[in-house]
């Protein structure tokens, strides 16, 4: 199970959004932040969350139980600590 | 532990830390020139910030000193940019610094609309001189240009305010970094965001157990 983290702001919205509508993915809101649980790997494509490059490189607040595989142009993906 | 000024931030004040202590922005920042013309220039006429104050000053203190004349340009909200031109200094150049230091060693003055950024950026071009570039970061949209002393200097408009979210952010990543660089593992951001991401889920555990 890993969980990211993205600050509860306006440009990070759609990020979260994108990571949030993947299949088994648990949302939960906390002070200031927005937390995507998933049992698996959680996968975040750049395009589709329409961000500009400025903000899809300082989306990712933290990362619980989780190791980030790739952080690209492409694509966030975060695999579980086993 | 949440800090005094997280908690102050918390409570709603502003942000931008009016409340809680004295500091009111900058008074000046000081820079030497070897190019007092083209300063005077890029300042006053280009940029359109006038002089406020100037000081011709005779050599005094220590032995290295020199004849100097200090000016003043104002930035706004009675802050200053500042310049030394000391008489009979050879020029002097950091020719080693590594592209990364230089970039994150910068100026960034503040606008508050996206007209007052776009005619800035028109006087510029108007003068002939060319931005390094125009960037959408996070928060504020910028542009970048360089100074006749090779100062990058960049010009930000607001994108949004920030709020006491950000504010507690700022606190949570500062403490991470803090409590990353004390561990004995190697600091890297794959040990902030894990950090961070305790820090976290330990303040939210504590916000649950005071409701």
């Amino acid at each position: 199970m890993t969980t990211l983290y993205f600050l509860d702001a306006a440009e990070f919205t759609d990020v979260s959004a994108v990571a949030a509508a993947q299949p088994g993915a648990r949302v939960e809101r906390l002070p200031g932040y927005v937390a995507v649980t998933s049992d698996g790997p959680i996968v975040v494509d750049r395009r589709a969350t329409g961000v500009r490059h400025a903000v899809w490189y300082s989306a990712l607040a933290a990362v619980g139980d989780g190791r980030v595989v790739q952080y690209d142009k492409d694509a966030l993906k975060v695999e579980p600590i086993l | 532990m949440t800090s005094p000024t997280a908690q102050v931030r918390e409570q709603g004040a502003d942000p931008r830390g009016t409340p809680g202590h004295p500091v009111r922005g900058i008074n000046h920042m000081a820079f030497p020139t070897f190019d007092p013309a083209g300063t005077i220039h890029f300042y006053r006429d280009v940029l359109g910030l006038p002089l406020v104050q100037t000081m011709q000053v005779k050599a005094w203190g220590p032995e290295y000193q020199r004849d100097f004349v200090h000016f003043f340009f104002d930035i706004g909200n009675a802050d200053c940019l500042a310049f030394f031109y000391y008489f009979g200094q050879e020029s002097y150049t950091d020719e080693n610094l590594p592209p990364l230091l230089d970039l994150g060693r910068h100026v960034a003055l503040h606008v508050d609309t996206l007209e007052d950024l776009d005619g800035l950026q028109k006087r510029i071009e108007d003068a002939g001189l060319k931005l390094d570039m125009r960037v959408m970061h996070e928060t504020v949209e910028s542009i970048y240009v360089r100074d006749p002393n090779n100062i990058l200097i960049e010009i930000a408009r607001p994108l949004r305010e920030l709020t006491a979210a950000d504010a507690v952010d700022a606190e949570v990543t500062a403490q991470a970094l803090l409590d990353v660089l004390a561990s004995d593992g190697e600091p890297t951001l794959d040990a902030l965001w894990a950090r961070k991401a305790e820090l976290i889920t330990s303040r939210a555990r504590a916000a649950q157990g005071e409701r």
